[in-house]
């Protein structure tokens, strides 16, 4: 090859051609999303994220959750994301407008966690320490008009108890013989979140004594609620033992009891118990975290992505994995009911 | 092969080329020797503490609470730094090196103003030592392979600017007309970098760009810095090094020409491939996952470029630790290859996507490819920078196998691994934890690949001290990996 000018131009001309091909013009396609709403303009969604919620996601990113952690959900028809009810659709590039950084993932060393807020149990039943309630409440969705955070307080689990033929967990699915069924307090709720295999009828196999993860262990907080969050972030191993996730521990204070043992330390027990008059709590960044992990639900249609379920995608109609199969179990459907 | 006996001969030295041409190369190695082997030495070092960083990363991720609760040790934070010291501090700085030094040779200019570059390395390892620090103290970006805050990336830029811009200006004083295959591929080495980071920089920080684009600007910068940038430096370094130490011309300039085109044209397309069924337009990916299959074509043409011109000098290898390094890079260009397009391919990429598999192909491109490549590099231009021998052909070798166990195993683990996790991840009647579970006794056997990898790079980097330290054999031979007779009595 002779001569530089005939070199430069190429080598600028691949790197132009890539550039403009794999993110100028994807940018102009789908970089300006807006928020989808109902013909009345109400039931936006998504919305901005509270100021928590955007810190949380800094420590997220700090402390690197999305080397083992994906945030996507892939559709039916790809992949079994939705049956293990990591999400009741695939995900679409307008739930992530308002995130940054988004954190898609590429390693699934733990769940998905796209829409780990949409399993929390509904906030009457969740303690959510520090300050985490609003995003919670976000979770309580009987109807769609709950998928914001702060507007959020839809108490009406009721509202359409049992019409989702596909997900519906009956609300006294019995756990399985050989499961732990010890539960902090044996709400239906909370059995009904016991009962991982009973929500999926695919996985009648996953109910082998012990080998179910995660499941509502004795002692400890309802699952997915803020406050199993914070015992799960301060010891993974004490919820379940082969966790391989690692322990954030310097996200938590460990101090002595002064006169009351405060609302929000953490329902620990075992070796991770702090000795008698001390107590853990957790640090401003941990309800952070916290907060942003139970503000991440995708649970909410949009009308480019079809359902699983067979609901239309129009905004009024119920999300079929949202439903509480009763007033007191809330939980019971959301659309991570339990997964393995 | 030769028939003199010594099979490794630089022909023009010893030919035709008379005292003159010999006095300048010694003229131009000694004018790049200050800079080049400040790369080589701050590579070297970070190269140490990346390996220490990965042993802890990979024994952390299957023993959870070794060195818990610490937020500076904390996996998620280690992970992250062991990335970026291997790819900023190791890679970026070695194949600077490297470039610099063919880029002079082959230019056959003496290399102006080297203090400039090397206070530009010092600028580059202060923005690295920073970047690191940040990581491990939470202020990561949290965007893969970005993870650098914003200040550092502007320490870079400045540092780039110093290194880079002396090494393009020797294009301005070079000699001759012909440019060589080494030197379009570091020309485009040298100026895609720069637009490649300077793009991700801006359409991540300065100017962001909305939701999931952020994920596609991502790993778009991340498999164009793997293939423009370091890809692009070891390829270029695989065409100087197997000709010149066989000393043989490359078999066809026509094919380098296709592959280096299409090599550049193709293999930038290929970040979407890390997305396969994400949130995107699907146009996107199936472009992506197209130019992955087209990158078969530079593979093609490269591989038969180099397989014909060392036709018949493969024993070569036998001798040559530049060769042996060499080729095994080459080769590990068309492995890495042939994986990225398996891998990308949508039956497959379902199954895969999010298991070690991808751990395992980031690994082979930068590893088994570029450093080894660099590696080989390395073992020939740091004698002609020192003036010494390498003091231990046993060193060498076990550098070699040690290196190349250590990759071959730690590939093959995250492989098997990875596949069997995607396997089971996509069954739904396992629970999920299943999956964790058939991939933790792989991620033991990645420790132990680990193990080995560690051994080899503490034995390279003591063997370089001892060379920088002026311990190197004094020769006029170069130091072969095993005694030349060995070949000749047992051909005989």
């Amino acid at each position: 090859m002779k001569g530089l000018a005939p070199l430069f131009i190429g080598i600028f001309g691949t790197f132009a051609f890539s550039w403009v091909g794999l993110t100028v013009i994807p940018t102009w396609q789908i970089g300006h999303l807006n928020p989808e709403s109902d013909e009345e303009g109400t039931d936006i969604y998504p919305r901005p994220q509270s100021g928590m919620f955007v810190r949380g996601a800094h420590v997220y990113a700090a402390n690197g959750c999305a080397y083992c952690h994906s945030q996507q959900v892939r559709a039916d028809y790809i992949a079994d994301d939705i049956e293990r009810k990591w999400g009741n659709r695939r995900s679409a590039p307008r739930d992530y407008i308002f995130e940054r950084p988004v954190f898609l993932g590429k390693m699934r060393m733990g769940q998905d966690l796209a829409n780990i807020g949409a399993r929390a149990p509904a906030p009457e039943e969740s303690p959510a320490p520090g300050g985490a309630a609003s995003p919670a409440a976000a979770t309580s969705p009987a109807t769609t008009t709950a998928a914001a955070p702060a507007s959020a307080p839809s108490t009406a689990p009721a509202a359409s108890p049992g019409t989702s033929p596909a997900r519906a967990v009956p609300p006294n699915a019995s756990p399985p013989p050989g499961q732990p069924t010890g539960v902090a307090s044996p709400s239906p709720g909370q059995m009904a979140n016991t009962t991982p295999g009973g929500s999926s009828p695919a996985a009648p196999s996953a109910q082998t004594p012990g080998a179910p993860w995660p499941i509502q262990t004795a002692g400890l907080p309802p699952m997915y609620s803020a406050a199993w969050h914070h015992v799960h972030l301060y010891a993974p191993r004490s919820i379940n033992p082969d966790s391989n996730m690692p322990a954030y521990r310097f996200l938590y204070e460990r101090r002595r009891v002064a006169g009351e043992r405060s609302a929000d330390a953490l329902q620990l027990s075992g070796g991770d118990a702090p000795p008698e008059g001390w107590e853990v709590v957790p640090t401003f960044d941990a309800k952070c975290v916290v907060a942003y992990l139970m503000g991440l639900n995708q649970s909410h249609p949009l009308k480019e992505v079809r359902s699983v379920g067979g609901a239309p995608a129009a905004g009024a109609a119920p999300s079929p994995a949202s439903q509480g199969a009763a007033p007191a179990p809330p939980a019971a459907g959301s659309p991570a009911a339990p997964k393995k | 092969m030769n028939t003199t006996g010594i099979p490794l001969k630089d022909p023009e030295v010893s030919a035709a080329a008379g005292d003159m041409e010999q006095l300048e190369r010694a003229y131009i190695d000694a004018s790049t020797r200050v800079p080049v082997l400040m790369f080589y030495t701050s590579a070297i070092a970070w190269l140490i503490v990346g390996t220490v960083l990965a042993m802890v990363v990979s024994f952390k991720l299957h023993s959870p609470d070794l060195l818990g609760g610490i937020s500076f040790l904390t996996w998620g934070r280690l992970r992250p730094a062991h990335m970026n010291v291997m790819v900023y501090g190791w890679a970026s700085m070695a194949g600077m090196g490297t470039a610099v030094w063919l880029m002079a040779r082959l230019c056959r200019a003496t290399l102006r103003f080297p203090l400039l570059i090397a206070a530009g390395a010092a600028f580059w390892n202060v923005g690295v030592l920073i970047g690191v620090g940040a990581i491990l103290l939470g202020d990561s970006t949290g965007f893969q392979w970005l993870e650098f805050p914003r200040y550092v990336a502007v320490i870079l830029f400045v540092a780039y600017t110093l290194m880079a811009s002396w090494a393009v200006l020797m294009f301005r004083y070079r000699r001759g007309d012909q440019i060589y295959i080494t030197q379009w591929y570091l020309l485009g080495a040298f100026l895609w970098f720069p637009w490649v980071y300077a793009a991700g920089q801006l359409m991540l920080f300065v100017v962001p760009v909305q939701g999931v684009l952020q994920s596609a600007v991502t790993w778009w910068y991340a498999n164009n810095l793997l293939f423009l940038w370091f890809g692009a430096i070891a390829l270029g370094t695989a065409y100087y090094m197997i000709p010149k130490v066989i000393g043989r011309p490359v078999y066809s300039y026509h094919l380098a020409t296709i592959g280096f085109w299409t090599y550049a044209l193709f293999s930038s397309w290929t970040g979407m491939t890390r997305l396969v069924d994400g949130p995107f337009p699907a146009w996107m990916i199936t472009a992506s996952i197209a130019a992955t299959i087209l990158t078969m074509i530079p593979v093609a043409t490269v591989g038969l470029n180099h397989h014909l011109t060392m036709q018949g000098y493969f024993p070569l290898m036998r001798y040559s630790p530049t060769l042996r390094f060499t080729v095994f890079g080459a080769m590990s260009y068309t492995v890495f290859s042939v994986i990225g397009v398996l891998i990308s391919l949508r039956s497959v990429a379902s199954y895969v996507n999010f298991t070690q598999v991808s751990i395992a192909y980031s690994h082979l491109g930068l590893y088994a490819f570029f450093t080894m490549t660099i590696f080989g590099s390395m073992y020939y231009i740091v004698p002609r920078l020192v003036g010494r021998e390498w003091r231990y052909g046993s060193l060498i070798k076990l550098h070699f196998w040690a290196s190349a166990y250590g990759i071959g195993l730690m590939t093959l683990m995250l492989l098997a691994g990875g596949f069997l996790q995607g396997a089971n991840m996509e069954n739904p009647a396992l629970p999920f934890s299943e999956s964790i579970e058939t991939v933790l006794p792989y991620l033991r056997g990645r420790s132990l690949a680990g193990i080995l990898l560690t051994v080899s790079h503490f034995i390279f980097a003591y063997h370089f001290g001892l060379m920088l330290l002026g311990l190197g054999r004094t020769s006029t031979v170069p130091t072969f990996l095993n005694p030349v007779e060995a070949e000749t009595s047992g051909g005989h």
